[in-house]
């Protein structure tokens, strides 16, 4: 009966640590490999250790991470990999049943240099994390948060953005035009004798008259113009790096989309319009976005008293403010 | 605890061990890029952080949108470096770094951890191999893609009192590839490191 050797705990910890690690020398050939990663690839130790890793897994993004590598042993510096950007190194199965659109591990990789005594880089360590389980539910997270943001920003009958998401848009395209000196330009807008429709046809009508003239106005805005419903049938429009001049041409398009053709649902046929008040922010004397929305409501009454269906610019000595 | 600047003697010893290492880095990443790299002598400012807005404003420009990539770093030396790109330059980057396909939003990401992970490294480590101290890293994340300075940069967000601003610039051969790095410390580490270079200085 031979004596009992103390086990060697750290050969013992490498081997069935939780995590893959494997080390490579300057030629790329493997010299360690450890339980982790001879399970998920099915590869043993035995029939690795010696062989270059790109002839071992020639599916290893060769170019890229021979590069990576190489870089470790000059600048004798960590490097790393994120599942984020790099989703696998190694294509191995994953673990779990509930795969949220998965299809194998998860990895995040740290790449060490191992200094010999004079301080050269001998080897590179390789460390590799099975970060599926953080993956999926990072990826449930993301999902989940864009749609809470969704449903937060947006109005429920018309889809347009929400009164709270357009005046928090207002709001910062407000302090990035003053910080820049860009222009803005705002647009508040009303649908004329609304209360007659719902009056007339019923509220079911109405909602129906808000949902196609919000389209309507959509789809006639530029890429940058941002929509949003302000009240009951009144709508905000922000339109960055614009002055009044573009703001008047934008609204009399919109005024026109809405007068050219009637609205229809069912057998009902409705000519509708609406009226806008437009301003601008000026660099002397505009204090905030709430200012703004105040001109633009100034504007949009001169709007309605002049008859309606028309867009009117505010101006500061307009003799009705 | 409130933390008295570093005299001149510290200052200038510091600066000359950053030099020291920017110089090797620069050497080294010249090798991996296969190009001419121009890494500028570090320019190093002690700040507290709620000069750090303005400073780092006027160091970048004002009109700049930028992208950071933040990394922390542990042993004698502990805080965290934020790296802040001003010109992404990201295609030409891509092609020195070895990558032979399109490039789509991932591997844009991984070039800016990928050279802020480089630039993080050869400057900590050149300081701490030339102090004789160890240093290690965690794997660096992305802290802002396009984003305008001043949000980047809120003192709010930050859990940092002081701050030590390395200002490098990073180009390469015919591509303007502009880079900034900034070292966040803990008080710790910046007693820690006022020490170091005092021995540093005793030492000549």
């Amino acid at each position: 009966m031979t004596d009992s050797q103390p086990p060697n705990l750290l050969d013992f910890i490498v081997d069935r640590t939780h995590a893959g690690i494997f080390v490579v020398n300057r030629d790329m050939e493997l010299v360690l490999w450890n339980q982790f990663m001879e399970v998920h690839s099915g590869r043993k130790a035995q029939t690795l250790l010696g062989k270059n890793l790109f002839d071992a897994f020639p599916e290893l993004p060769r170019k890229w991470l021979a590069r990576k590598v190489e870089n470790v042993f000059i600048l004798k510096n960590f490097s790393f990999t994120s599942w984020e950007q790099r989703p696998y190194l190694f294509k191995f199965p994953h673990n779990r049943p509930v795969t949220g659109g998965v299809d194998c591990m998860r990895q995040d990789c740290t790449l060490m240099p191992v200094k010999n005594t004079l301080g050269d880089v001998e080897y590179v360590c390789f460390t590799l994390f099975d970060v599926t389980d953080t993956s999926i539910y990072q990826q449930q997270l993301t999902a989940l948060t864009q749609e809470l943001r969704e449903v937060s920003n947006h109005d429920g009958l018309t889809q347009l953005f929400n009164r709270r998401y357009i005046e928090e848009t207002l709001s910062k395209e407000f302090k990035r035009a003053q910080r820049y000196s860009h222009p803005l330009t705002v647009i508040l807008s009303d649908i004329d004798h609304f209360k007659q429709v719902n009056d007339t046809h019923g509220h079911l009508a109405g909602d129906e008259v808000l949902r196609i003239i919000s389209r309507r106005l959509q789809s006639n805005l530029r890429d940058t113009d941002v929509l949003g419903r302000y009240g009951g049938e009144e709508f905000l429009i922000v339109l960055p790096n614009t002055g009044t001049k573009g703001g008047k041409v934008l609204a009399e398009r919109l005024r026109h989309a809405i007068e050219s053709e009637p609205v229809t649902f069912g057998d009902i046929h409705l000519s509708i319009n609406i009226s806008l008040g437009i301003t601008e922010l000026r660099e002397e004397d505009s204090r905030d976005y709430e200012q703004l929305i105040g001109e633009a409501d100034q504007a949009l009454y001169q709007s309605k008293e002049s008859g309606r269906n028309q867009a009117t610019v505010f101006t500061a000595n307009n003799p009705a403010n | 605890m409130s933390v008295q600047p570093y005299n001149e003697d510290q200052t200038d010893a510091l600066q000359e061990v950053a030099n020291i290492a920017m110089g090797q880095a620069g050497d080294s990443l010249a090798r991996i890029l296969d190009n001419f790299v121009t890494l500028s002598v570090p320019r190093i400012r002690q700040i507290a952080i709620h000069e750090l807005v303005d400073t780092v404003t006027t160091m970048v420009g004002d009109e700049e949108e930028v992208s950071a990539v933040r990394q922390a770093f542990y042993n004698s030396l502990r805080g965290e470096a934020i790296v802040i790109f001003t010109q992404s330059g990201a295609d030409e980057l891509a092609e020195l770094l070895g990558y032979d396909c399109e490039l789509d939003a991932a591997i844009e990401q991984e070039l800016l951890l990928e050279v802020g992970n480089l630039l993080v490294g050869a400057i900590l480590s050149g300081i701490s191999e030339t102090l004789g101290t160890e240093v290690g890293f965690s794997a660096p994340s992305l802290m802002a893609e396009r984003t305008p300075l001043y949000q980047v940069l809120a003192p709010d967000q930050l859990s940092w009192q002081h701050a030590l601003l390395v200002e490098v610039n990073f180009s390469v051969e015919k591509h303007r590839f502009k880079s900034h790095l900034l070292m966040f410390m803990t008080e710790e580490t910046i007693e820690t490191l006022r020490s170091i270079l005092d021995e540093f200085m005793d030492d000549f």
